[in-house]
C-alpha cells in the first residue's frame, strides 16, 4: 500500500519498484493468453503504462497485485479481440511426438511431472484444441482446470460474476474435450 | 449406473470430482463406450492444460528499464503544450477556414469591380439621361441652330 502511495504522488522510483516487484506475476498472466515473448513483454508494458495512468483509481481496498492481475487480463484479451483472427483448430493427422505423448499420458493418472520436450508437445497440443475457444472462456478454462484457481479467483481477476464464469467453464471444458476427441479419434485410426 | 457422465466430466475439472463422482465414472465407462472415449479426452485435455500453464515466460532482467522508458516517452509526449496539441489537431480547420475566407474576398470585392464598366455602358447607352447629355459634342447643335431651322421649316411651309 506504501508503494501504491508513494507512486500517486509521483515518486518514480516507487512506481520502478511495483514493476520490478509485481512484472512475474504479469507476465504469468500474460503467459496464458500469449506463447511468444515479444507479445508477452507487449502486454506486460502495456499493463505497467496502464497502471501508472490508473494509479488515482487505486483506492488500496484490495492488494496491488489483484489490481495489477485484473488489467493484466483485460489488457491481455482486449490484445486477444483486436488481432485479426484466431488460428482456427484443425483436425490434421497427430505428429509421432503428439502420438507418442498421448499414449504416454493414457497409461498414466496424469499426475506426472512431463519432460521438457514432452511439455513443448503438450503445450502445442493445448493451443490446438483451446483455439476452439474464445479467449475469455480459454482464460475461464486455464485459470480453473490448469491453475487451480476457483471459480471466486477466476471473477475477481476479469470482474465477471462467478456464475458467469461457472458457465464460461463448464461450455469450455465440454469444447475442448470435444476437440481433444477429434484428434484423439484421427490418431487412432 | 445407466446415466452419461459426460454432464460431471463438463462440470467441474477432473482434480475436483468427488470420490462418489470418480467411482461413478469408472463404474460407467467399463460398459459404455462413447463415455470411455470422453474421459479419456476429458484426462488428456486436463493433462494439456496443466502443461499450457506452466509454460510461464519470466521477464527479463531489463524489463523494468524498458518499461520506465517507456513511461518517460510517454511523459514526454504528454508534455507538449496545449495549445501546440490544440493547433496540431486544428491546423486543417483552419487552414480551410482560410481558404474560404479569402475565396470569399476575391467574389465580393475583385469579380465587382470588373463587372461595374459593363453597367455604366448600359446605363449610358439606354438611359434618357445620357441619349440627351452624353451625345458627342460635335454632334450637338447650339440653341441658335435649333432656332434658325426652326424657322427654315416655317418659311419652307409657307
Amino acid at each position: 500500500m506504501d508503494l501504491a502511495r508513494q507512486a500517486q504522488a509521483g515518486d518514480e522510483s516507487a512506481f520502478a519498484e511495483i514493476v520490478r516487484r509485481y512484472s512475474p506475476r504479469v507476465f504469468r498472466v500474460a503467459s496464458r493468453f500469449f506463447r511468444q515473448r515479444s507479445l508477452v513483454e507487449e502486454a506486460a508494458q502495456e499493463v505497467f503504462l496502464k497502471a501508472y495512468t490508473q494509479l488515482g483509481s487505486f483506492e488500496g481496498r484490495g492488494s496491488i497485485e489483484g489490481w495489477l492481475t485484473r488489467i493484466a487480463t483485460n489488457t491481455c484479451l482486449n490484445m486477444l479481440r483486436s488481432a485479426k483472427r484466431r488460428p482456427e483448430f484443425t483436425v490434421s493427422d497427430l505428429s509421432d511426438d503428439e502420438q507418442n505423448w498421448l499414449e504416454q499420458q493414457s497409461g498414466t493418472d496424469g499426475s506426472k511431472q512431463p519432460s521438457v520436450e514432452n511439455s513443448v508437445v503438450a503445450t502445442d497440443l493445448a493451443d490446438r484444441v483451446l483455439s476452439v475457444l474464445s479467449p475469455e472462456d480459454q482464460q475461464a478454462l486455464l485459470m480453473i482446470d490448469g491453475e487451480d484457481a476457483s471459480i471466486k479467483e477466476v471473477a475477481e481477476a476479469t470482474g465477471w460474476s462467478e456464475s458467469k464464469v461457472k458457465v464460461r467453464a463448464f461450455r469450455a471444458r465440454r469444447k475442448v474435450r470435444e476437440a481433444m476427441e477429434k484428434l484423439l479419434g484421427r490418431g487412432s485410426k | 449406473m445407466n446415466k452419461h457422465i459426460t454432464e460431471i466430466l463438463d462440470n467441474t475439472s477432473l482434480a475436483n470430482l468427488s470420490e462418489n463422482e470418480l467411482t461413478e465414472i469408472h463404474a460407467h465407462v467399463v460398459d459404455c463406450a462413447s463415455c470411455g472415449k470422453a474421459y479419456d479426452a476429458a484426462r488428456m485435455s486436463a493433462a494439456v492444460l496443466k502443461s499450457r500453464t506452466q509454460a510461464v515466460i519470466e521477464p527479463s532482467p531489463f524489463f523494468q528499464t524498458r518499461v520506465m522508458a517507456a513511461l518517460r516517452e510517454q511523459q514526454a509526449a504528454e508534455s507538449v503544450p496545449a495549445m501546440l496539441r490544440l493547433w496540431r489537431s486544428a491546423k486543417a480547420v483552419v487552414a480551410t477556414m482560410a481558404v474560404t475566407t479569402a475565396a470569399l474576398a476575391v467574389v465580393s470585392f475583385v469579380a465587382p469591380a470588373e463587372s461595374t464598366p459593363a453597367t455604366d455602358q448600359t446605363t449610358s447607352v439606354y438611359s434618357a439621361y445620357s441619349v440627351i447629355m452624353d451625345q458627342p459634342a460635335d454632334e450637338q447643335m447650339t440653341y441658335e441652330q435649333v432656332l434658325s431651322t426652326i424657322y427654315e421649316d416655317d418659311d419652307e411651309a409657307r
